[in-house]
This record gives C-alpha cells, structure tokens and sequence, in this order.
C-alpha cells in the first residue's frame, strides 16, 4: 500500500535537539539547590548483613543523609515477582531482605552536597558480613539438597515451561536422521551509552518525582509507589532523553532508591532535588544481562527433509532475582524448535536462581538462545540429510496453515518464506527448474586476502571463507495471557484546517524513532501533514500507560493507539468540537497463557519474521573470524519509516555480530571481572560486517497499524547461529557454543586436528 | 572517582626540568611528593580515577613546543654517544620529540619511509582520539607490556633520552623498561626524545597486533620485526621484538641469531619463527592464555618475516643489485624519498 507519511523516511522528531545538545538525558538534568546520591554496592555475591554502621558516613563532610534498609517501607521489588530487596540489611521490612546475592545488590544510599563528598562517604560505612555458600551452577542448583536462594522457589527454579506435542520418542525412533547437539549461549551486556542516572523531587502537585531513563514509565511508576507504600497518583515518572535501553531497563535500576530519597529528605523537610549517576563499573555490575543458557536438542527428519521431530531441554542461569526470566524463558520456550511446523515436540525449559547478575530483558528477550539451538540443529540436519540449508528451511517453514507446537497456527500473515528466498536470493542462492535450491559456489564470491587492519601479506595467509544462513521469528508484545494494552490521546486545533495535532503518548523512545513513528501514524491517520504534529511524551502525570519500549512491541500497540486516538479525534473535530480530542485504549487480540503440562494455548497475537545469510572469513591459524558480508531481510509488514527501520536492522545485526564473536562477560566467584568497558569489549566501527545489506519484506499482519508487525527485535535472533554456520562452512569445524572469539575458534580448530600439542605454525 | 592534584604548567623546558629537580636541590625542605608528568594523559586519567595512581602533583609537558616534533640528523651534537649499535647505517637518526604524538607517526614522512613498523603500530593505536593526545614517550614511560609503540621501537634500536637538571642521558628502550610499569626514569629526569640510527635503504620493518578487536584493543600480542638483507636473501642484521608475553617487551635474540647471516629461506623463517615462540613468555589473562599467545607469536613472526624479508629484497635488487656501500644507499635513500 501507499500511503501519505507511513513508508516514508521522515526526519526524526527528536533529533535537532539531540544532534544541538539541547536535549537532557538524565545525567545532564542540573536543578538549582541539587543534592548528589551515592549507591553502596554489596560487592559480594552472596551475603547476609549482619550490621550495618553509618555514623562516620553520616557525620562526614558534606553529608545530608544516609538510608538503609530499615528505611523503605516496603522492602522488595521486581517486575514480574518482587523477590529483590530495594536495599539489603538489617532493619529491612520483608524476611530475607538482609542477604545480598549478588555483588549488585544495594546496601546504603548517602546524598550529599556534591558527587564527590557523597562517594567519599560511602567508604565510611563499616558493613558486617556474614558470607554464605555459593550458588554458581544452575544445574547443581536445581540438585536435591542445593543451598536454596528463595525459599519459596523450591530447587532454585523461578520457572519452567512444558510443551508436549505428538509422540517424540516414537518418531524419533522412526526417522530417518536424528542429530543431536548441546549448546551453550553466554551472557551479554547491554552497553548502552548512558549509564544509569537520574534526579528525584517533589513536584508542585506533591507528587515524588523521578526523571530517569527507562522502558516504561507507568511500571516505574508502580514500583516505586509499591516500595515506598504510597497511592501511584502520588508519584510521578517522566523520561527525558534515553540513551539506549535494549531491555537493560526493563528493570529498576536507581528509579526506586532516587524516590525513596527524595521522599524521605521531605519528610525532614529537607526539599531539595537529589541526582545520581552510576558509574558506568556500577552499571555493569548493577543492572540485568542476557541470560546465559545450555540447550539440549535430540531432533529427528525423514530422508526428504521432513522434520517429524524435536526434543530440547533448556536451562537458564536467572541469576539472583527473577526480573523477567518467566518472559525471556517464555520466549526460549517457543523459539528453540525454530520457525518450523514439527508435528512431534517436547520442550522442558528452567530458569534457576544463582549469585550471579541477574538474567534480565535484552533484545530478543530469549529469543536469541532459542535460535542458536535451533538453527544449530537445522544446519547440521542440511549436512546429515544432504539437502542444501535454505531448501531445508523452506520445506518445514512455518506458514498461515500451520499450527505453532503450542497446537494452533500464529496469526495471519506469515512472512517468513518471504524473508527466506529473499535473503537466499540476495545471497546468490539459485532454485532450478526442479524447485531445488543451491548454494551459490565458492567462486561467485571472493575477495581480497589482505586486511587493510592488519596487514598481513598475502603469501601464506590461510583464510577459508563460508557462507552461513539461518532465520528467525518472535512474538511481538508480552502476551503469554497478559492483556497487551497501550493508550494513546489527540488534540486537534486549528480553524477549518488542522494546525496542530498533539499526541500524548507514553511509550519511550529509547533510540529506535518510536516517537517519530508514532507522529508518522497520527499523520496519515488525520491526513494532516506530519510537521503540524506535536509529540507530547513518556511523563506519567499528563498522559496514560502505553507499555513498555519491548518486545518489539511499541509501534505495533502505540501505533494501534496512535490511529485510533487520531480517528476518534477526526470525529470530533467533523463535530467542530475545539480542541478535537480522541482518547483510545488499544487491546491487542487476546492470548492465553500456555498449559503448564502440555504447553497448549495461544501465547501471542502477532509475530516478526527474519532470515538472515552471511560470508565470513576465518584465519585458520589465528581464529579470528571477519565478517565480510550481511544480508537480513525482515518481514516488518509495513516499514512505517524505512530508515529508521534499516537503523533496527544494521543495529540489531551489530550488537548480535558482538554477542556472536567478540562479547565475554566474565567472572569469578561471582564476582565479575568484566566490569569496565577495557575489558568488556563490544564492537568498534571496524568490527561490524564489511558489507550489510537490509532488505524489507512488507507482507502486512493483519491487525497492526497500516500493516505494520514489530521488527526491533528481530534482526537480532538468528545472527550468531548464521555465524555460526559460516565458520563451519569455512573450516568444517562445529562451534556450539560462542562467542567465536580468536582463541576459541583457533582451540577449536586444533582440537579437531587432534593436534593440541603440535607445531608452533604449520 | 575525583582526585584532588597540583597541576604545574612550565612554559619551557628549564622550567619543567626545575619542577621536577628534587625539592632539596630546588631550596624546599620537603621532597616527599615527587611531580608526575603528564602529557596526553591517556594512561595517567584513567590510573587517577581508578586509585592506581596518587601523585600530589601532575606537571603538564604538554605546551613544550620544543618536544614537539620529528626531525633527522646526520650529525648529532657532541658526537655520537658510544655503545650505540654500529653496522652501515651512515644515514643520521630520526629523532622524536618527547612530546609527539602518536597521530604524529601516522603523518611523518620520515617515519613513512624509515620505520613502518612504528607507523603499523601507530595506526592500531587505541582509537583516534587518543592518538590524537597520547604521546609516543608517555606510551614508554608507562611502560606496559602491551604498549604498541615499544616493539618497534625496539627493532628500530631506539634509544630514550632522559633529561635532567643535571644533565641528559640515553637508555636503549630495552634497557628503559624493566618490569611491569617499571623504568629506569629517574623522579628527576623527563624524557625529551626517542631516536634510532636510520635504518638503511635495503632493510624493511613491520608490525602486527592480535587484539580482541580491531580498535582500541590492548593487544593479547603483538610482534614487530627487521630485517635488512641484500638482493639474495642473505641476512645482514634481523630483530624480532615481542609485545604482551613477558613483563616488558621484549627481543627474540635467539631468533633473530638464527637469521643473521644467513640466507633467508622460508624453512629458516620458520625456524625463527619457533625461536620466536619459545622466547615469549606470557601468562594466561582476561584477554588470552598463555599457550594461545605463544602459538600465535610464532606464527605471526613468521608471516612478519616473511613480508619483510620479501620487501627488503625487492628494495636491495631495484636500487643495487648487490649489497650496497653506504654511499649507494644515501643516495638511494633520498632518491626514494624523492619518489614517495
């Protein structure tokens, strides 16, 4: 379809005052008369605070106050089950509120005067520790008699998914190829540019007021109300500009305790704004990761490449709280048997508390560890049965007719053998006259030995190059029977024509354009031109909840907000009503959640379509791997801008090509040794695939916006297994588990020699 | 973290040299806090925030024009100090100013066409940014194993100059560095150049480093070589230096004795290569282990080798032919320069 402004690129709202300095990201925010919050930091994994003595804190220079547990109200908090404590220590109002379990938990807030006399005093606080055992391994943790971190999660298990379809072990044994694998996915950091901060006060109205940088206001909003015991409405949360989120924050970060300061200051009649900001080792260390997962799969498929069947377990390390694991293991749960119709399936996936950084939100949720298993397996069924990889892919791909394991088909408009040919083709993959699929030869593609980085001369420099594919799907929106709602309101003024239109719209821009988007929508909706409309965003005392910037699901919902805000809106201003106001609620389409035996339900109502193909180039007696070429085509249903959807795809594909090849969180005891970004490495400019090709497939869902499916997601998921597959076609050498870093490929590929010990170079 | 410093600003070198001499020699009773220089302040910053460092008083060398800069000399003044490595260069030295920049090696002419293993390793610096502040002598003074520019500064036969009130005194770079973090710089000296004899016309030199990634990486290794030989391969002088496996940088001397006077067949390149290897002596860390290090040392020596024995020879045969006298190459030397 064609349309007025949705399709088309247009200028982002918010950047002439980003690209001016003008716009405020938290930790730019000054207000006159400011106090400054220090965070004490447990910095051990796993801990019982037996005392805690802030006297020398408080009676330092400079200091205004120090809180401790035994200051909040309501001493616990988390998204999906409030299992954390806001601070740990003594005093604390909920049982268990004195252990930390992990080196990130808070123990002590001081405010001070200046930054400097606030971080000062926080080495004046004398804790007493009392050391508890570890619990590091998820699988050792899920062991009868294993030291339990929740005592009401019994074997350390935050949840647990099951699916049982058809009969696995029967057609298992009956197929005519079975391939098995265990995969192991690692942790990642989010890295977004800004590190946590944010400032509290109380507002005209009396309201606590925190301006910070997050995913979802009117969550915050309900957390904070929930910990410090007041009614919502006396608390506000606006977000100024965000510097990157990635589902890092999802989860509360200094949005509870910058409340609870300022609140508390209040009551000593002390009304002063406070402001912190985390340094960016407490950053690392402070907020979630990407779980880190091992997957088992036993998957089985007729010598036509049919598949008949797939087992896999799963479990995930949750790390020391819950966050939203249910989600991100929700997400494993559906993805790790891959975009395809299996008739026979059993699914077991845990996620298992530890001391170790939470597993938290992060792009793809547990979508990312669900592909690289199953993608993984698909590879290897290709070379077992004999049949190219895209040809395979394409015969059990997933379409409108049928049905998901969770036992019915996923709503309308299924891309994804669009977005297959389509990245296939870019590759230069070619279909005969017989239907048959064939990787182009090695010879369509090469190029030159030398790297301009490293100059290695050309003359013995053993590079074996491969070409890799793999695709993807998600949900878009939480769903799993959760009621997917996002409110959106118009006023319209003008005389005969539309001079302005403002929307009030909650959602957050955390960098993907979605207020840009948001305004692309409102204008073709109105048929009013897209500079008349006025962008009013994210502050929870002038607008309603319009859900979390996640699961790819902000421009669908807000965008189905947008549109019938905008037409209701269009009602009123035909009845010369002035403003011309439209105020809409969107409910998606209802889900259910799935039987916790069988898995059996209808988890969500829209879903986002990728596949994906990649040339790499590995130096046999380095390992290290370049990637020379990537190709992702995405069926986004409606691109409502293209360049901001070719941004989500190139920046999806780049933070996956880092969590593929490069990013290697590590620790120690629980102790993360990866704390600074020296030595958590992500990729520079140079490191990012040499060639990348978007391509946008449009086969429209059926209820989003203008056809519109969720897509930030999505470029992601199926990246480290494509990567994965090109260094096998490189080297012949399987990698089940990554990052693919130098040292690991170059291991590898000395093991598989069976020359660990052998010559320096050969 | 915030720190709190004295920060001086000389605006001339005596200046400076004044500020750093000992307070006793200055006239001052207290001589218990020595002045750290700073120039670009990449390593120094980052060690003040973290606690590594505490020093009461940073001196800033940066607005020292007269450490600025790359120049050759034939003649040195007061002659040519003794110990230096002799052989047939003839052709002066370079000699970088103390506050040069790294940026600085990757635009020099001179460096361009005499030392390309410094120019690589310029090039794989940090990230732009901080080639555009970091100094060459602050890069040694810090004295890391890591640091990029100390292997070819050690195939170059560099020497740092170390500059006191007192007087001024050359280190080989080899002898510069003894430890971790460690030099032989004095509390009062500073150090104003670095300098290596020109290398001649049918040498080559290069540089690589295996980083994580491809910028602002500290390397896991790094190896820098020289050779200089004539039109048959045959081997006059070879130097191998090898960075991040041992507590300084360091040479591969048993490798490069394997090479010196020798026709260099790819068979004795290999077997440098392994020489090479063997010398390292890393330890397992965040960014790699020890086994993976000393595997790759060997194998990018030898491809190191490989390139600049390949360079060396084509040079030797399209200016001479046959080994050159040093008037040959002095003149061969500028020619070149004139065509570049």
């Amino acid at each position: 379809m064609t349309y007025q402004t949705v399709g088309r690129s247009k200028p982002r709202v918010d950047a002439p005052a980003k690209v001016t300095g003008k716009a405020l990201y938290p930790g730019d925010i000054t207000y006159p008369d400011m106090l400054h919050m220090a965070t004490l930091f447990a910095g051990r994994p796993h801990a019982r605070v037996l005392a805690i003595d802030t006297a020398a804190a408080a009676a330092a220079p400079g200091v205004v106050a120090v809180f401790t547990a035994k200051d909040v109200p309501v001493n616990e908090y988390g998204m999906q089950r409030p299992d954390r404590p806001v601070l740990c220590g003594p005093g604390s109002a909920k049982a268990g509120g004195d252990v930390a379990r992990f080196v990130g938990d808070q123990v002590a807030l001081v405010v001070a005067e200046t930054e400097a006399q606030a971080r000062a005093a926080l080495k004046l606080i004398k804790v007493e520790w009392e050391d508890l055992p570890l619990v590091l391994d998820p699988e050792a943790a899920m062991q009868p008699g294993a030291y339990q971190l929740h005592p009401d999660c019994p074997d350390n298990v935050t949840c647990s998914y099951h699916i049982r379809s058809g009969d696995v072990e029967a057609a298992l044994t009956e197929a005519d190829v079975v391939v098995e694998g265990v995969y192991l996915t690692p942790v990642q950091e989010h890295v977004y540019l800004q590190p946590e901060a944010g400032v509290a006060y109380i507002d005209a109205a009396g309201r606590v007021t925190v301006e910070v940088a997050g995913q979802w206001v009117h969550e915050d909003r309900k957390e904070i109300a929930h910990a410090l015991d007041i009614p919502v409405d006396q608390v506000r949360v606006i977000y100024p500009a965000i510097g990157g989120a990635f589902g890092g924050r999802e989860d509360m970060s200094v949005q509870i305790t910058l409340a609870l300061v300022a609140w508390r200051l209040a009551q000593r009649g002390i009304r002063r704004p406070v402001k912190t900001i985390w340094s960016r080792a407490e950053s690392i260390i402070g907020h979630g990761k990407r779980h880190a997962m091992k997957l088992w799969a036993r998957w089985g498929a007729r010598q036509d490449g049919t598949l008949v069947a797939a087992e896999v377990k799963v479990i995930a390390d949750g790390g020391a709280y819950c966050y939203t694991s249910n989600k991100v293991l929700g997400n494993t749960t559906l993805t790790c048997t891959g975009p395809y119709y299996i008739p026979n399936v059993s699914v077991d996936t845990y996620a298992v508390y530890t001391n170790h950084v939470p597993g938290a939100a992060f792009r793809g949720f547990g979508g990312p560890q669900g592909h690289f298993e199953a993608e993984g397996q698909m590879d290897k069924l290709a070379e077992a049965l004999g049949i190219d990889p895209v040809e395979l892919r394409l015969k059990n791909v997933l379409t409108d007719a049928t049905p998901l394991p969770t036992g019915q088909p996923i709503p309308g408009g299924v891309g994804l053998t669009q977005t297959i040919i389509a990245a296939a083709q870019a590759a230069g993959w070619t279909q005969d006259a017989d239907g048959h699929w064939h990787k182009p030869a090695d010879g369509k593609w090469q190029m030159a030995n030398d790297d301009t980085q490293y100059p290695i001369p050309n003359t013995q420099c053993p590079i074996k190059r491969g070409l890799g594919f793999a695709c993807g799907f998600k949900n878009v929106g939480f769903s799993f029977g959760y009621q997917e709602n996002s409110h959106a309101r118009i006023e319209l003024r003008g005389g005969t024509e539309i001079e302005e239109a403002t929307l009030y719209i909650a959602g957050a821009d955390v960098g993907q354009g979605h207020h840009t988007a948001m305004a692309q929508i409102a204008a073709e909706t109105l048929g009013a031109p897209f500079e008349r409309v006025k962008v009013v965003a994210s502050d929870t005392a002038t607008m309603q909840n319009a859900g979390s910037a996640s699961a790819s699901r902000l421009t669908y919902m807000g965008g189905n907000a947008v549109r019938g805000a905008a037409a209701q809106a269009l009602v009123a201003w035909r009845n010369e009503d002035r403003p011309a106001v439209g105020d809409f609620k969107y409910l998606a389409p209802k889900t259910t959640t799935i039987d916790h035996e069988t898995g059996q339900g209808r988890p969500n109502f829209a879903y986002g379509y990728v596949a994906q193909a990649v040339r790499v180039a590995v130096d046999i007696e380095t390992g290290q791997v370049r990637i020379e070429q990537f190709i992702s085509a995405d069926d986004v249903g409606q691109a409502v801008n293209p360049q901001q959807v070719v941004g989500q795809i190139e920046g999806g594909v780049v933070q996956a090509v880092g969590y593929a090849l490069l990013e290697d969180f590590r620790t120690d005891q629980g102790k993360v040794l990866t704390d600074k970004l020296s030595t958590y490495l992500i990729p520079t400019v140079l490191d990012i695939p040499e060639q990348l090709a978007s391509i946008i497939v449009d086969v429209p869902d059926p209820n989003g916006p203008y056809g519109a499916r969720g897509m930030g997601e999505m470029p992601y998921l199926p990246v480290a297994p494509a990567v994965a597959a090109a260094v096998y076609d490189a080297v012949g050498v399987r990698f089940d588990d990554f990052p693919l870093t130098a040292e690991r490929v170059w291991r590898g590929l000395r093991e598989a020699a069976g020359s660990a010990a052998g010559p320096v170079s050969e | 973290m915030q720190v709190e410093f004295e920060l001086l600003m000389p605006k001339t070198l005596s200046e400076a040299l004044t500020m750093l001499a000992p307070a006793a020699e200055r006239g001052l009773a207290d001589s218990s806090t020595p002045v750290m220089p700073i120039a670009g302040g990449t390593n120094v910053i980052p060690d003040l925030r973290d606690g590594r460092l505490r020093p009461a008083v940073l001196m800033d060398v940066s607005a020292l024009d007269v450490l600025r800069g790359i120049r050759r000399e034939n003649d040195l003044p007061g002659g040519l100090p003794g110990g230096l490595p002799g052989g047939r260069h003839g052709g002066g030295f370079i000699i970088i100013g103390g506050g040069t920049t790294i940026a600085t090696l990757l635009t020099d002419p001179l460096i361009a066409q005499h030392a390309a293993a410094l120019r690589q390793a310029a090039a794989v610096f940090a990230n732009p940014l901080v080639r555009n502040r970091a100094t060459v002598a602050g890069n040694l003074a810090d004295a890391s194993p890591a640091a990029d520019t100390a292997p070819p500064l050690l195939v170059l036969d560099a020497e740092v100059e170390l500059t006191s009130r007192s007087g001024t005194r050359w280190a080989p770079v080899e002898a510069f560095m003894v430890g971790v973090r460690k030099t032989v710089r004095r509390p009062a000296e500073l150090i104003t150049a670095i300098r290596f004899p020109v290398p001649p016309a049918n040498s080559a030199s290069a540089f690589h480093k295996v980083g994580l990634r491809k910028a602002d990486a500290i390397s896991v290794l790094s190896v820098a070589v020289l050779v200089e030989c004539d039109a048959d391969g045959l081997c006059h002088k070879a130097r191998i230096a090898l960075g991040s496996v041992a507590p300084t940088p360091i040479r591969a001397r048993a490798a490069e004795d394997r090479l010196q006077g020798q026709v260099l067949t790819p068979a004795l390149i290999e077997a440098a290569a392994r020489l090479a290897a063997e010398a390292a002596r890393p330890i397992d860390d965040l960014r790699g282990s020890a086994v993976y290090r000393q595997r790759v040392v060997g194998v990018v020596t030898r491809r190191l080798l490989t390139a600049v024995v390949d360079q060396a020879r084509k040079v030797s045969s399209q200016f001479f032919g046959e080994s050159p006298t040093p008037e040959e190459q002095s003149h061969a030397t500028q020619s070149h320069h004139t065509q570049s």
